[in-house]
């Protein structure tokens, strides 16, 4: 059996199933507006949290987080499903499917058979939807693939069980009640615009939003010293990486929030949000510029490559433009309301 | 990021099904969806991060042929498994792991205990006492 849902590819595998289930529901809703209504743009700099032994650098909330604020704004009640037991976990899919109900599942990607190899580390936190069900193989839809994919039931249980650091545990979840749903509106629009300001200025940790860019750029300028030159490097590719992590176009989801102003602008009637947008486009290009100017560290490519410093320097420039960015942003929402 | 400023760098993403999808705006600057088949920056850290792997394992290799360091730490290392996490996959104990990358230990391993951790390094027992 395949249920009627329409695989829809996205930048980002949580926005893409969030999205792709909502439409099934009969709610459309772009990925942009599904990442701008969950607060979903940020900044960390997590040296206590490693991943291959080294810092977790993070441009989005802790995985779950924007799904959990959207299903909250447009009131819909979900179910989710954490496991021990492997055969529960699968058989409790099973049921949920077999209703006729799609369920999203949280995996590993070492062991994801479709992935190509270079990309199989043991990242955690991706996110799928399940959509049916033929013989002993799962029809999946995976955002950050083209076409559906399939996954045999062991196949399926071993990345729904990988290892790793946030080891995914089973977990599923479904939307179990959609008939108090409301449609978006202005009021949910701005709530998550001021949430989002507030996540990326008043966090009072250094190692998160704007100030986690400066502490970011702090840190670089002693990689070096601290770790010598083939480990430094290796921590600045792992930073690439995660601006990266599939499909931000280099710029660590600045141009997907972006987009967001620009609908929001149209939703509240608010041009300067579209400048807003505009800036942010600008600050996304400078992301990118620090990325290339970073591979070219790393790889050595020229005599001419920029150092940490440069590039901490870069970060600095960055985390300036973000900060007034994000206290215009929340002026002109509180100015309006 | 303009449309036309898309990267398209497909080294490592041509030959599968996975494609990311930008954000980039056209000529009036409005925001629309593109699909790239990669980005060289991500391309170079990604392979960067598997040179140093691969480098890391030669030089693991030779202390297996030295008889410092046994065929599983090798394996390990070129499969990105850490102790903690082969365990979880095995069911032996970290510390166990650790024990069997010394090649006395690994040396007396039953073959049930060699199949075990062959499976969940989802590679075949003779190709997991050896470094060929």
């Amino acid at each position: 059996m395949e249920l009627n849902f329409v695989h829809k590819p996205s930048g980002h595998c949580e926005n893409g199933v969030v999205s792709n289930l909502l439409r099934f529901y009969g709610v459309e809703m772009s990925e942009a507006m599904v990442f701008g209504l969950g607060s979903g743009l940020f900044f960390s700099h997590m040296p206590f949290y490693k991943m291959h032994g080294m810092a977790i650098t993070s441009f989005r909330p802790l995985p779950g987080d924007i799904f959990s604020r959207v299903v909250k704004l447009l009131g819909i009640k979900m179910k989710r499903f954490k496991f021990r037991d492997k055969d529960k976990a699968m058989s409790k899919l099973d049921e949920v499917l077999l209703k006729g109900i799609p369920v999203g599942i949280l995996v590993g990607v070492y062991h994801l058979p479709y992935f190509p190899k270079e990309y199989r580390f043991h990242f955690n936190a991706h996110n799928i939807c399940v959509i049916g069900k033929e013989g002993d193989q799962y029809i999946v839809s995976d955002p950050v693939v083209v076409d559906k994919c399939r996954l045999s039931s062991n196949e399926l249980k071993l990345v729904r069980f990988a290892s790793g650091t946030y080891p995914p545990k089973g977990r599923m979840y479904y939307i179990s009640d959609f008939k108090g749903i409301k449609p978006v509106n202005e009021g949910m629009v701005r709530k998550a615009i001021l949430k989002n300001c507030n996540r990326m200025l008043k966090i009072p940790l250094p190692m998160f939003g704007v100030e986690g860019i400066r502490y970011l750029a702090k840190r670089m300028r002693k990689w070096v010293s601290f770790f010598g030159e083939k480990k430094a490097a290796l921590n600045l590719a792992q930073v690439i990486r995660m601006l990266e992590e599939i499909g931000t176009g280099g710029a660590g989801f600045r141009f997907m929030y972006a987009a967001f102003l620009q609908e929001a602008s149209i939703m509240l009637n608010e041009p300067r949000l579209n400048i807003l947008s505009a800036e942010l486009t600008a600050i996304g290009d400078q992301w990118r510029d620090f990325s290339y100017n970073a591979a070219r560290l790393f790889k050595k490519r020229d005599a001419e490559v920029a150092t940490y410093d440069q590039l901490a320097d870069k970060l600095m420039v960055i985390a300036d433009r973000e900060e007034k960015l994000f206290r215009e942003l929340e002026k002109v929402i509180r100015d309006a309301q | 990021m303009k449309i036309k400023e898309v990267p398209q760098d497909g080294v490592i993403l041509e030959s599968s099904g996975v494609r990311d999808v930008c954000y980039a705006v056209d000529e009036n600057g409005n925001y629309t969806q593109v699909i790239s088949v990669g980005w060289e920056p991500k391309n170079d850290a990604i392979n960067f991060a598997w040179e140093a792997i691969n480098e890391e394992c030669e030089q693991i290799k030779a202390e297996v042929n030295a008889g410092t360091l046994s065929p599983l730490a090798y394996h390990m290392h070129r499969l990105v498994m850490t102790p903690a996490i082969l365990a979880d996959y095995s069911g032996f104990s970290k510390r166990e792991i650790k024990k069997f990358c010394e090649p006395g230990f690994f040396s007396k391993l039953k073959y049930d205990d060699l199949l075990k951790l062959a499976d969940a390094l989802k590679i075949g027992v003779e190709q997991l006492i050896s470094v060929d």
